[in-house]
């Protein structure tokens, strides 16, 4: 197992990313701060408070450490959201500005949740190579993006895959890539599906999370030009999956042959799409 | 001997006189320095969205003296994350900064409290605003600059040479 834990503790206060790095050093999955209570570290086992009471500036410095002091560099932050280093991802709520129903950012941080990054090389061998299109399936916290880094991986030391990383999540600093991996950071996805198709000739693209229809548009195009695809999706099963209206035009055009359900325990099973 | 002396009276306090032009030159050559230097970040982050620590080790880059000193401990404050925003960052980087003259601590300490609070529109106005405050200092510097400088010069002279009439 693979973490950046030392570029997650350099976004805490130094205080709470001490008792941090003593308590959930090895378990954490998350941890969520709010505004003038204690910080919770969940764990598979559960949750654990830590002594410290969370300021405002504690909830500043995790946002400003994050973002580097840079926030034109975190244009995410205004969907409430920033990618630490690492590909820790740092959920933002408080108070929001909105400017004619577009968001514009946060006049006061009042929560912030840090979602573990961590890196498990060898769990995707499981899934068969059929040199298909794979859907991974999961709800949040299951573990979607984790296998999903670790497939494609896998699959570049073959054929070229391109990764549309729009958050930084999938493949950050630090972690291993695969051979034959190009990896698109920042762009959309449907922006950046269009462009790895047009200029890096992929055997295969690559995205994390697909949410709205113009992602699924996106991959639609993509597999119309003969380019497979990986991808994950959020759906607590197949049927799930399937009656969930955004990713209908994937399923009824059977753009993913292969789909992978994962389970709450982080275990998985493989089944086919018959086209 | 007394020739000696009476030369050295007249050159410590011409010498005075023109080290308060120079200086007066200095600052007025300082704060163009943090105009181009802003006209520069300004750039930067327009075009290539570099990020504050980066970006302010590139402004020392193309500054010098005591400018160059405060976005040098600018970029080490924000690297070593010492500060909980940007503006405590700057602040701390001005205290290490002892001869930063009193025209240029307005228009940083303003920088300070505009960087890395907005996003990309709010901090290129935010540059501007500081921008537009340089300006004024320098317009108040060169107000009657060079009336003033040359009094400086002669009463340095002056001063001297009273000195030597008084001792002789």
């Amino acid at each position: 197992m693979i973490c950046a834990w030392k570029q997650l503790l350099s976004v805490l206060p130094h205080e709470i990313g001490a008792q941090v790095d003593s308590v959930g050093r090895d378990t954490m999955q998350e941890l969520r701060l709010r505004l003038n209570a204690q910080p919770e570290i969940v764990s598979a086992a559960g949750s654990v408070w830590l002594k410290q009471t969370v300021r405002q500036e504690d909830l500043n410095y995790v946002v400003n450490a994050a973002s580097r002091y840079s926030p034109w560099c975190a244009s995410t932050k205004k969907q409430g959201y920033l990618t630490a280093p690492g590909g820790h991802r740092i959920g933002i709520c408080g108070d929001a500005v909105c400017h004619c129903d577009t968001s514009g950012g946060f006049q006061r941080i009042t929560s912030v949740c840090i979602r573990v990054a961590r890196d498990y090389p060898g769990i995707a061998d499981r899934i068969p190579d059929t040199w298909e299109s794979t859907l991974v399936v999961g709800a949040p916290g299951w573990g979607k993006t984790t296998l999903l880094r670790d497939l494609a991986r896998r699959i570049a030391k073959d054929r070229v895959v391109c990764v549309v990383d729009e958050r930084e999540e999938l493949f950050p600093e630090g972690l291993q890539r695969g051979k034959r991996m190009d990896v698109l950071h920042g762009y959309s996805k449907p922006r950046g599906i269009d462009m790895v198709l047009r200029t890096m000739r992929p055997d295969y693209i690559a995205v994390d999370e697909i949410t709205g229809e113009s992602d699924c548009y996106g991959l639609i195009q993509a597999a119309n030009c003969g380019v497979r695809l990986i991808a994950t999706a959020h759906g607590a099963g197949l049927l799930d999956l399937k009656q969930r209206v955004v990713y209908q035009p994937l399923v009824d055009r059977k753009i993913f042959h292969t789909i992978v359900l994962l389970k709450k325990d982080k275990s998985y099973s493989v089944e086919r799409v018959v086209s | 001997m007394r020739w000696i002396g009476a030369m050295f009276i007249l050159i410590s306090c011409g010498g005075f006189g023109f080290s308060i032009a120079y200086n007066y030159r200095q600052r007025e050559r300082l704060l163009l320095q943090l105009l181009n230097t802003l006209e520069m970040m300004s750039s930067e982050l327009e075009y290539r969205l570099t990020p504050l620590p980066e970006l302010s080790r590139k402004a020392a880059k193309v500054c010098g003296g005591v400018l160059r000193d405060v976005f040098l401990n600018l970029a080490r404050e924000l690297e070593w994350q010492s500060e909980p925003d940007a503006g405590g960052c700057m602040r701390a980087a001005m205290e290490k900064c002892h001869d930063l003259p009193a025209c240029l601590r307005r228009p940083l300490r303003q920088l300070g409290q505009t960087l890395g609070c907005f996003d990309l529109p709010g901090q290129l106005q935010g540059l501007k605003s500081v921008q537009e405050i340089c300006r004024r200092e320098q317009a108040r510097l060169e107000q009657n600059r060079d009336a003033r400088l040359r009094s400086y010069q002669t009463l340095g002279l002056c001063a001297g040479a009273a000195l030597v009439i008084l001792f002789a």
